[in-house]
């Protein structure tokens, strides 16, 4: 077939589905994307374009990484719009002067007495609001508390993962890279950290930092500013934030050291290539031998680890929350949410289980698709995977 | 067994900069703690200036860090820091509570052995097949799920529902102590009474803290098995025309030996990871002390807690470590 057409590639041709031409699409978008910066990019990492081609071929058939893939595109929408999208905003206290709107069952419809300061006149009028998921023990509406939840677990999983992974990376690739004294102390230092059970840690610290915090964030009005553009808070609840933030921080000193220690493992045996030796003898800087070298070549696993780590601290904060340690009302969280809702069980079960619903659901997200993400990215696996999808051999020996 | 000793040592020689380093995190943690626990210790608003000096001298508050370091370790290892809330030193409260924090542990540890690695070796012995699938996800789910949430959804099933279990305090041990755990007592004294109140008392908050360490023991077991499997001895099995069920004997033993040590490590997790648990079941254990400490700020009482918790976790390492050793001889080089 291939001498009758004149041309001889040894290509090889997946049978492609709807998902397979959506993903080469991104991917070339992307490419072409890079290209507009970069000139010649395309054609210089052309096979690292097509590896990751295979890879979202990969993905493109396996249906529970695909789901992974799904629900945290979804939460990751919701983490960035959730705010504008709920009904109501999170700091709305309902108020009827008639009968108690707190602790309203799901799909019941409430009238409400609204005094409002328009024009300088105090105008009173009534409207309703309609409890799709109920309400909570202030007569918030859950829905709009669990949409603009969702900005408050993305940002903090998000800075977490920012900032304590890299550090622990960083701090292995030279532990590692460098051994003797360096790699001592930090491995010393790391298995102190680790000696402590995380919850307990993050316990502890998120109980005795909040003050310091809001300290500091009274002091400095552009952190404030910042920190309360980020999680889509309104200014007067600028007082909660010290207690939001412990648990950020604290996660963070209790995210790092697992990641120093994986990584530490991984440079240890992946220095003694002889790649890293030619990069050291035409003279490179360590910098760009850690991070442009070795660094790629350990990633995959870290990346699994990071992966499901999104999931495991929304859990971590959520459990934080549910003890009372986190987020408090009017800062919308759901792990607060099941908190008020254990005083309240079982009498109001959908205070635990909407929000425990959604927590299982994000959380599983993540973790299927490090999941997916550790049989595509272990080479041994990912070829099977390969293997496995209908090929049409192009080019007589194509698919040797 | 001359290179075990060896290791032995070389092993219990890093504990101790790690115990020490412990001490200074957790000195560290206390000494951030911003509001003045004096004064709640004292007894809140109205406590006199002379109660609160003298709470200050007690606990060394009025010298400088490094005094009051000094005087909290010597505290700890003297067992001399009393807990200002009720005057007793601060492990005489963390022992009494530690007796059910590890029976519950063990129940939870009972499960978790019971539902992982059944299901976990099913799942590798199906591969790549519906059960197989269906396994993975209920590991994964079971991974996922938020212990409170398990926790609120198990007690209205089998509390409000159906009723199986208490859920109000916590029955006497027996009248023969012999470990002071109350159901090992209970099955060595064969006092079967005590042991069924212990059990009714006890299974839901065990299983409930169990399940995630469940889903993790599945996986692992199910990876560890098949690599296993992969290995070429069984290759070499399968040539030779050994039948299956005796080839997967042999496979069992290589896949278990991981599996054993990352047992002892979950044990170590179980007893740390009681608060939430202990806090919906309301069980009087270590967790609950250590968030009792943090909402007093009695800080004495938070750094006994979490030393001991460190000390459990290193000790958990150490025990895997050691186990890892027993088992394969080559990591002793």
């Amino acid at each position: 077939m291939a001498e009758e057409t004149g041309e001889y590639e040894t290509r090889e041709e997946y049978e492609m589905s709807i998902l397979d031409r959506i993903s080469d699409r991104l991917i070339d978008g992307f490419a072409s994307f890079i290209g507009l910066f970069k000139k010649d990019w395309r054609r210089r990492n052309q096979s690292r374009i097509k590896e990751w081609k295979l890879m979202a071929y990969a993905v493109n058939r396996s249906p529970p990484t695909l789901l992974g893939l799904i629900i945290v595109i979804v939460y990751i929408f919701i983490g960035i719009f959730g705010p504008y999208l709920a009904p109501w905003p999170y700091d709305f206290f309902p108020v009827n002067y008639n009968y108690s709107t707190q602790l309203a069952p799901p799909g019941s419809t409430y009238f409400l007495n609204v005094t409002q300061l328009q024009n300088g006149y105090i105008i009173h009028y009534t409207t309703y609001i309609h409890y799709m998921l109920g309400s909570d023990t202030y007569g918030r509406d859950i829905l709009s508390i669990l949409l603009s939840g969702a900005r408050t677990a993305l940002v903090l999983d998000i800075f977490i993962i920012l900032i304590g992974p890299t550090l622990g990376i960083i701090l292995g690739l030279i532990s590692g890279y460098y051994g003797g004294a360096v790699d001592e102390t930090i491995m010393r230092i790391t298995d102190m950290f680790l000696a402590f059970p995380g919850l307990i840690l993050a316990i502890a610290l998120s109980a005795v930092l909040p003050g310091r915090i809001q300290n500091f964030l009274n002091a400095h009005v552009w952190a404030q500013t910042f920190v309360l553009k980020l999680f889509a808070l309104h200014p007067r609840d600028v007082n909660n934030l010290g207690k939001l933030l412990a648990v950020f921080v604290a996660l963070v000193i209790v995210w790092w050291p697992g990641y120093a220690r994986v990584t530490r493992g991984s440079t240890l045996t992946e220095k003694e290539n002889l790649y890293v030796e030619a990069a050291r003898a035409i003279g490179l800087p360590t910098r760009t031998i850690l991070f442009r070298h070795i660094l790629p070549n350990i990633i995959g696993p870290i990346l699994v680890m990071i992966t499901m780590d999104f999931g495991g601290i929304i859990l971590t904060e959520a459990g934080l929350s549910f003890l009372g340690l986190g987020a408090v009302p009017p800062i919308p969280d759901w792990g607060n949410l099941i908190n008020q809702g254990s005083q309240q069980f079982p009498q109001a079960w959908w205070l635990v289980a909407f929000p425990g619903l959604v927590i299982v659901t994000v959380v599983l997200g993540w973790n299927l698709l490090g999941d997916g993400l550790r049989d595509i990215l272990d080479p041994r696996t990912r070829r099977s995977l390969e293997f496995k999808l209908k090929k049409k051999s192009k080019g007589g020996e194509a698919s040797a | 067994m001359a290179g075990l000793g060896k290791f032995l040592i070389r092993r219990g020689l890093t504990f101790i900069p790690t115990l020490i380093g412990v001490t200074l995190i957790v000195f560290i943690i206390a000494y951030v703690i911003p509001a003045n626990p004096v004064r709640a210790w004292a007894g809140g608003e109205k406590a006199s200036q002379a109660a609160i000096e003298m709470i200050k001298k007690e606990y060394h508050l009025d010298q400088p860090w490094y005094d009051q370091y000094w005087f909290l370790v010597k505290g700890l290892f003297t067992n001399s820091l009393l807990d200002p809330l009720n005057q007793e030193p601060v492990f005489n409260n963390i022992g009494n509570r530690f007796i059910v924090t590890f029976q519950l542990a063990l129940f939870a540890f009972f499960f978790v052995i019971l539902i992982g690695l059944p299901l976990g070796i099913i799942s590798a012995l199906k591969r790549n097949s519906a059960t197989d699938m269906t396994l993975r996800i209920i590991a994964l789910i079971f991974i996922s799920t938020p212990i409170y949430v398990i926790a609120y959804l198990f007690i209205w099933l089998f509390f409000i529902h159906w009723n199986a279990t208490t859920l109000a305090g916590i029955p006497p041990g027996p009248p023969h102590t012999i470990t002071h755990i109350p159901v090992i007592d209970d099955i060595l004294t064969l006092d079967w009474s005590n042991f069924v109140q212990q059990v009714e008392r006890f299974w839901l908050p065990g299983f409930t803290l169990g399940i995630a360490a469940a889903g993790v023991l599945m996986r692992f077991t199910r990876n560890s098995f098949l690599e296993a499997y992969s290995r070429d001895s069984t290759l070499f099995l399968k040539a030779k025309g050994v039948p299956k069920s005796r080839l997967y004997r042999h496979v069992l033993k290589n896949a278990l030996v991981p599996v054993i040590t990352i047992l002892a490590l979950q044990f170590g997790g179980l007893l740390a990871g009681t608060p939430i648990t202990e806090t919906i079941f309301n069980l009087p254990g270590i967790g609950l002390y250590a968030l009792q400490a943090i909402m007093y700020l009695d800080f004495p009482a938070l750094i006994g807690v979490t030393f001991l918790y460190a000390i459990v976790f290193v000790t958990a390492n150490l025990i895997a470590d050691i186990l890892y050793v027993i088992i394969d001889p080559r990591v002793r080089l």
